[in-house]
């Protein structure tokens, strides 16, 4: 694979992601942003990171997007809820828009820095990052389980009375 | 491999203690037995294979670190470490140590089982604070296992808490070593300085290549800390009150470790004692000092305990002359040797006590030899090697190894040996004292007590190492690079008859009614000179009478109900707490007060008003909303890219 | 430019892009997807940089940012369900930090 394949899938998923941001319609957002991981995905797989590209497909685009589409499934979907979703983003556009586009450019000028040399994408071992993660970023990874296990907690602790609440929901 | 054994020798003890102290369960009395006696012996078990490597000299010194951190050039490295000292103290602790739990669990035996576990959690941490002390390989390990043996002995001296009397005496020993404490920290403090690493093995070297008048500075607060631990003149007074705790407390405290631990820092640290000739004649007279003062005290002393507890103090002050004298070597042998008979000395009066009804009075202990036989002779190895009676007993050879130290220490040693010559003899006179007390028949007879050999078992062994222990003597000095002193045959032949002597004067003073009429008399002497009066006229009440001049304005001033008991509570407020409200309400009143109806405090009250409108302005920052937060975020990362691209730029 | 620069430029892009949408939508349920938007970004810039070095850390890195997502995610919905019945899912709405 190539970096020129690489910046074209990465092209598409800033492109996806921006409508994605943008979207009135939850649906709709959500699929964009399915896009967009999806593309990301194919710029791993074209920087030879390919296991960093079958993670991003399985957990990101598929375990992440599938926990979303249960959540959007509860979303009220009607126009009205839509004109109140485009109305609320049409008043509060302006000054975020302004701030993100102090970074944009610097940014857009600023990155060409120094020489780098041309180069085909080297691909990495998955033995050596096995070898990383549980070696030499130990700590870190234990970090990042602990992280998870909060999460959990969390989520059981927020989660513990929704079913009833859900239900009375579904009886209005 | 080896060198992490040693990290483990102290670890049992603190387990031991973290396990009866902070197991929420209720544990069965056998549980607590088996769990304090395994964590007790549990030291020796592995330290044992250890000592005997390095005796035979299959192992050099090693140093196990545990952790080491970089300060710069600061270098904090904890480590235990393995060398002569270390390895001949810490088997010495280990051995008493064992043997005191193993007595301690037939002595406690009708304790509760709540009090049970309290006194082996603390006896099991103070056990792990001494053998931090003497294997630690740098001053923090060091410190901290001298300020836990602190901790540990006033609770273990306050053990009996519904005695008043008891607890004084804890509080005692806990203020008067924490002001020798205090000398210590400093001194390793200023070692530390110099040395910028708290590794003994570098402290010393750069205590001794320091400026004369500081090397000078810090070795006198070392021996100030020594000599604080180890009851010396002038702290001596804590340690005969002490005996309020348990006989197993004693044993342990007043014969391989506590008091004993000053020794161990002496010894530790004894070349920078030794480079400066006035404070090695300082420890040298020190020590001399407290040995006759100690011996003079214990010749006068009616109960057994505390005539065991001032043979202590005089017995460690014989160490301390022999540091003095340049002989550390000569003073860890009588360490060992000191620590194997005194241990003795106090279990078997435990026993001897018992056997005739609880009193430790020595007029009272009648009789208890035909009631308890073997203790009795156990007692009597010990006070044999108390006295040093010659040739037998190790007491003599260790002693007669201190006394040669001083003679070859030129005319100002000769003085001091005629000195601790005389206090040899006296030891022989108040050693004897309870066995003489204890031969008489009894006034009605006495019950035999029936032999524990849980008691008794460590008592023959105590008693064997302390004339097998005069084998010890000479390898132990070799051991630790002295040689041992030969002050030629009439100085040793002085020393045994100063042994006879005592022997003969315990005699008179026991069975001649003259004499033993006297000692009765010899208040002052019992009561260690008054000391403790002394002390309290002219340090401590001067002291309450300050406290109470700098608080007394705040406690007439103070209204409610703590100002009417001002009795119960020693009507003294914290005269360092209160200074900085004095010092506050007297600014009050000098610098702000003339300004109160002038313009000054309308300036003052205008701009609270400004800074409070300020404050109601910012209050509108903080919208609670999510998305003002985000944008802030964004607003300042927009802010930083573009400085960055500035600073960057070309 | 070289490929990189391009892709660190796309990185960048997708976390602001995240940052304007957390930003400027209220639904809760849309903060959360520009979350996931913003995330992505760093993603892309560690496995590019990572690719372009040879080197496995890149990998590494996105490894963690994943477990972040990830607990973020079931966090961040988890919040929402529980907030959709008072409010409405309406970030505005759950002010009670306000000064």
């Amino acid at each position: 694979m190539s970096w020129g394949f690489a910046i074209w899938a990465a092209t598409l998923a800033f492109a996806a992601a921006v409508m994605a941001v943008t979207r009135a319609s939850a649906v709709h957002a959500l699929l964009l942003l399915l896009a967009s991981l999806l593309a990301l995905g194919v710029a791993f797989f074209a920087m030879a990171a390919n296991f960093a590209g079958v993670i991003q497909l399985l957990i990101y685009a598929g375990a992440v997007v599938a926990v979303f589409v249960f959540v959007v499934m509860t979303v009220d979907a009607g126009e009205a809820a839509m004109a109140r979703e485009r109305e609320m983003l049409r008043s509060a556009w302006r000054w975020p828009a302004l701030f993100v586009g102090l970074s944009v450019i610097p940014i857009l000028f600023g990155i060409g820095g120094g020489p780098m040399g041309e180069g085909a994408p080297a691909g990495a071992d998955t033995r050596e990052l096995g070898l990383l993660l549980f070696g030499d970023w130990g700590v870190a990874t234990e970090l990042v389980a602990l992280m998870l296990i909060a999460g959990m907690i969390g989520v059981r602790h927020l989660g513990r009375n929704l079913g009833p609440r859900l239900r009375e929901r579904g009886r209005e | 491999m080896l060198a992490y054994f040693l990290l483990l020798v102290p670890l049992p003890p603190l387990g031991g203690f973290l396990l009866l102290a902070l197991d929420p369960y209720r544990l069965e009395r056998r549980a607590v037995m088996a769990v304090a006696l395994a964590a007790g012996i549990a030291p020796l078990v592995l330290f044992l294979p250890v000592a005997l490597a390095y005796f035979a000299g299959t192992i050099g010194d090693t140093i196990a670190p545990a952790f080491t951190l970089n300060f710069g050039q600061f270098e904090i490295a904890l480590a235990m470490q393995l060398d002569a000292l270390s390895a001949i103290a810490a088997l010495t602790v280990t051995v008493v140590a064992t043997c005191v739990m193993i007595y301690a669990a037939d002595y406690m035996a009708s304790a509760r089982v709540a009090d049970l576990r309290r006194f082996f959690a603390l006896m099991n941490l103070f056990l792990a604070g001494m053998l931090s002390v003497v294997m630690a390989a740098d001053s923090i390990v060091f410190f901290l296992g001298w300020e836990l043996m602190g901790l540990c002995s006033f609770f273990l001296i306050s053990y009996n808490m519904n005695s008043p009397r008891a607890f004084a005496a804890g509080q005692k020993a806990f203020v008067m070593t924490r002001i020798a404490d205090a000398a210590l920290l400093a001194g390793l403090l200023l070692l530390f300085l110099e040395a910028t690493s708290v590794r003994i093995a570098d402290l010393i070297p750069a205590g001794l290549a320091a400026p004369e008048q500081r090397a000078v500075v810090i070795a006198v607060l070392l021996l100030i800390g020594a000599l604080g631990k180890s009851a010396q003149l002038p702290f001596q007074t804590w340690l005969p009150t002490a005996m309020a705790g348990p006989t197993p407390v004693s044993a342990l405290l007043h014969s391989a470790t506590m008091v004993a631990a000053g020794a161990i820092l002496l010894i530790r640290f004894a070349p920078l004692i030794e480079a400066h000739p006035g404070v090695a004649a300082a420890t040298a007279i020190a020590g001399v000092s407290t040995a006759v003062f100690g011996a003079l005290c214990a010749v006068a002393q009616t109960d057994i305990k505390r005539l065991l507890a001032y043979s202590s103090i005089s017995q460690i002050g014989f160490m301390l002359l022999a540091v003095g004298m340049g002989a550390p070597g000569v003073a860890m042998a009588h360490f060992v040797v000191h620590a194997l008979f005194k241990s003795l000395l106090f279990m078997a009066a435990g026993v001897l006590s018992h056997a005739s009804g609880g009193t430790t009075e020595i007029r009272r202990l009648r009789g208890s030899a035909y009631a308890a036989p073997i203790s009795f002779a156990t007692y009597v190895v010990g006070a044999a090697a108390l006295a040093g009676f010659p040739i037998l007993s190790a007491g003599w050879w260790s002693k007669e190894a201190v006394l040669g130290a001083a003679v070859m220490a030129g005319p100002f040693g000769q003085f001091l040996w005629l000195v601790a010559l005389g206090t040899a003899a006296l030891t022989g006179v108040y050693a004897y004292r309870p066995v003489w007390s204890a031969l008489r028949s009894p006034v009605e007879p006495l019950p035999a007590v029936k032999d524990n050999w849980l008691a008794v078992g460590p008592l023959i062994f105590l008693a064997a190492a302390s004339v097998l222990g005069s084998f010890l003597v000479g390898p132990i000095v070799r051991l630790m690079g002295d040689t041992v002193p030969h002050a030629g045959l009439g100085i040793e032949v002085m020393g045994a008859l100063a042994a006879i002597a005592g022997l003969i004067g315990s005699v008179v003073v026991s069975f001649s009614p003259v004499w033993s009429a006297r000692i009765k008399r010899a208040r002052r002497l019992r009561a260690g000179m008054q000391m403790d009066a002394i002390y309290y006229a002219f340090l401590v009440r001067p002291y309450r009478r300050v406290v109470h001049k700098l608080s007394g304005r705040n406690a007439r001033k103070g209204n409610g109900p703590e100002a009417n008991n001002d009795k119960t509570d020693g009507g003294m407020g914290d005269p360092v707490g209160t200074a900085t409200v004095n010092l506050g309400l007297w600014l009050a009143r000098v610098v702000t007060a003339p300004f109160v109806p002038d313009r000054f405090d309308v300036v003052t009250m205008r701009s609270t008003r400004e800074v409070r409108r300020a404050g109601v302005w910012a209050r509108r920052l903080q919208t609670g909303r999510l998305r003002t937060y985000v944008m802030a975020f964004a607003l300042g990362l927009g802010v930083l890219v573009i400085l960055g691209w500035g600073m960057t730029w070309g | 430019m070289t490929p990189l620069n391009i892709l660190l430029v796309l990185s960048a892009g997708l976390f602001m892009a995240g940052l304007f949408g957390v930003a400027a939508r209220r639904t809760i349920l849309m903060q959360l997807i520009s979350l996931e938007v913003m995330l992505s970004g760093p993603a892309l810039g560690f496995i590019a940089v990572g690719a372009y070095h040879g080197s496995v850390e890149g990998t590494g890195m996105f490894l963690m940012v994943l477990g972040l997502a990830a607990a973020e995610v079931a966090l961040g919905l988890a919040i929402y369900l529980h907030m959709r019945r008072a409010t409405g899912g309406d970030s505005d709405a759950a002010h009670r930090l306000r000064g």
